[in-house]
């Protein structure tokens, strides 16, 4: 994989993190206000308490699965190392 | 008042057994190690998965997510955890927009800071100096936000006065941190990760045995105050409030410079992947957990804010005092402390490494005059000790809010560095006129505004700030660039950040 590809990848990874952030709002604002509306109450708790704070938080658990399985890709890093700690501009 | 030795033990436990760990593998990564700067900046990028998801997390979260906010819960109720939830997102969010484009970029140039990665990709050492201002001066009051929080907390706790306190983990962090590098901070950050979940959970114990259980905590909210269970707790938590709490402690925090340098210190792909799931687990059981404690607290602290001093800083003192036999409590603030000095911790290497590396060094390197390797050493331990010790000093005569210097400082660092990240990562019209513009004008916007209170639509000065620092990147860009054209230069191809 040359440098620029793995530039892309790293784009497509940025996207995809973009994308699991409109649907972690999303999936937020439903399970909190919209599960609000019903006024359920379970276990003396109202259910919008825990599905907007659990609900959005195994959202985010399967967000981040998601990328880690399905949208990372390695590309491999170490070919790309210059000699540690040298200025930035030396390495152009 | 008299303090008391039960409570102190457990937390000199914790402290001298962080400083032992990070003395260790700082003495044990130097007998074999490339080069100085790599080592100490950046731990010779050897961070496996789940040092990198809690350092990112431990660094993260701080004081003020065990104190401000908690007591704030107390205050609202369950619309704070609802909003406060939003952090779920932040390391899926860091590691997915920064995580392999830094990781990439950084070994391309060899960089070991942030700023590095700005200067080279603007190709600008006014944009690398003001970032390094800026950079040091909303850590400095972070540090001392910190500091504060946590020697309040022990002094309400522990009895034994503040100063003892601030003396006591100020010293030791200062010193591992001087010693540790990034290696002894990343190592130590883990450690106090897993002492704040210890210190929620014990906290938790606590305030659910003395409230008589959950579902009876609940039922008595519900029916002294109703308002608490709603999202908009009785408009104490207005929409307003949650779109800005999810922009300064949910989707901007990619874009934080002590979290992005994080980015740069993984070992392999591998620790990336796993961080991020192990990273997205923690911090949501840590932070709705914390969080939601300030709610349960009125199950056990039920009166008004006046009654317990009429601040909100008090009240997980407070209901740590009154859950806990005394040898507990001193386990319980344990938490809170370890997300003061892990915050510190990593503010302290940073703001050094952004004097010492890409301001002093880069100016001497350019000249031609390479320090040896002993003598950087020598500078740059020299220099973090210097600012651990002002930090300390400052402290001792505390300001007064700490949760608000913190988010200030949050905003203020959101503000300078997100559009100079995302749009110098990602876009090739990024020009450093725009950096310079984005990044000044939209402090100096973000910190007038503060300082004299003016909120546009009754929104947090983050909306304006990120929104003007977003427009003058625009404009300084465009302007940048024609200038460029103007002159004739032809935009050379950029093999490190846009490789044709």
């Amino acid at each position: 994989m040359t440098y620029r590809e793995k530039l892309k990848q790293a784009d497509r990874e940025a996207r995809a993190a973009i994308i699991g952030l409109v649907v972690t709002i999303v999936v937020w604002a439903l399970l909190g206000f919209g599960v609000a509306q019903t006024g359920i109450v379970v276990f003396s708790t109202p259910l919008w308490v825990i599905t907007g704070c659990i609900g959005t938080f195994v959202c985010a658990i399967v967000v981040a699965i998601v990328m880690a399985k399905v949208v990372m890709k390695d590309v491999g890093f170490d070919e790309d190392l210059v000699s540690e700690g040298e200025e930035a501009k030396d390495a152009r | 008042m008299q303090g008391n030795l039960f409570a102190l033990i457990p937390v000199i436990l914790f402290l001298v057994f962080s400083l032992g760990v990070a003395v260790y593998v700082r003495m044990r990564a130097s007998r074999g190690a490339k080069g100085f700067v790599s080592e100490y900046f950046i731990g010779s990028r050897s961070m496996g998965g789940f040092v990198l998801a809690m350092t990112t997390i431990a660094t993260y979260g701080s004081v003020s997510s065990f104190v401000g906010g908690p007591g704030q819960a107390w205050l609202v109720g369950w619309g704070w955890v609802y909003m406060a939830t939003v952090q779920v997102t932040a390391l899926f969010l860091l590691f997915g927009i920064m995580g392999k484009k830094m990781a990439l970029v950084s070994r391309k140039i060899g960089a070991v800071t942030v700023i590095d990665v700005i200067r080279a990709r603007y190709r600008s050492d006014a944009v690398a100096n003001i970032s390094a201002v800026i950079i040091v001066l909303f850590f400095i009051a972070m540090m001392v936000a910190q500091f504060v929080g946590g020697a309040k907390l022990f002094e309400a706790v522990t009895g034994y006065s503040y100063v003892v306190g601030l003396a006591l983990f100020g010293i030791v962090v200062i010193i591992y941190t001087t010693v540790g590098g990034f290696r002894g901070v990343a190592i130590t950050d883990a450690i106090c990760g897993i002492a704040m979940i210890v210190g929620i959970v014990v906290l938790a114990a606590g305030i659910l045995s003395a409230g008589g259980g959950f579902e009876n905590i609940m039922q008595n909210i519900a029916s002294s105050n109703p308002e608490m269970m709603e999202p908009f707790g009785g408009g104490q938590m207005p929409l307003g409030l949650y779109i800005t709490q999810w922009l300064l402690v949910g989707v901007l925090t990619f874009c934080l410079p002590q979290s992005v340098v994080r980015c740069m210190g993984f070992k392999d792909e591998k620790s990336l992947k796993n961080a991020m799931v192990t990273g997205t687990i923690i911090i949501g059981i840590m932070m709705i957990c914390v969080t939601a404690l300030g709610v349960l607290a009125k199950g056990v602290l039920p009166g008004e804010l006046a009654d317990y001093g009429a601040s909100v800083d008090n009240i997980i003192p407070q209901a740590i005092i009154s859950t806990l036999p005394t040898w507990l409590a001193g386990i319980a603030i344990i938490g809170p402390i370890a997300a003061s000095i892990s915050t510190v911790s990593s503010l302290l290497i940073s703001s050094s490494s952004s004097i010492i590396k890409d301001v002093y060094l880069h100016y001497h390197t350019k000249r031609g005059n390479d320090a040896g390797d002993a003598k950087i050493a020598r500078l740059t331990q020299a220099f973090t000790l210097f600012v651990g010790a002002l930090v300390f000093v400052l402290s001792i005569v505390p300001p007064d809010v700490i949760w608000k210097i913190n988010m200030f400082a949050f905003g203020g660092l959101e503000t300078g560095f997100c559009w100079v990240l995302v749009c110098g990562l990602y876009s090739k019209r990024a020009h450093a006129w725009g950096a310079l513009a984005s990044m000044t004008g939209g402090v100096v916007v973000y910190c007038a505004m503060m300082a004299i209170g003016f909120k546009p639509f009754g929104l947090h000065q983050i909306v304006a700030g990120i929104s003007i620092a977003f427009v003058l990147m625009l404009v300084g860009s465009w302007l940048g660039n024609r200038h460029d054209e103007k002159q004739g230069k032809v935009a050379e191809s950029d093999e490190v950040f846009f490789p044709a």
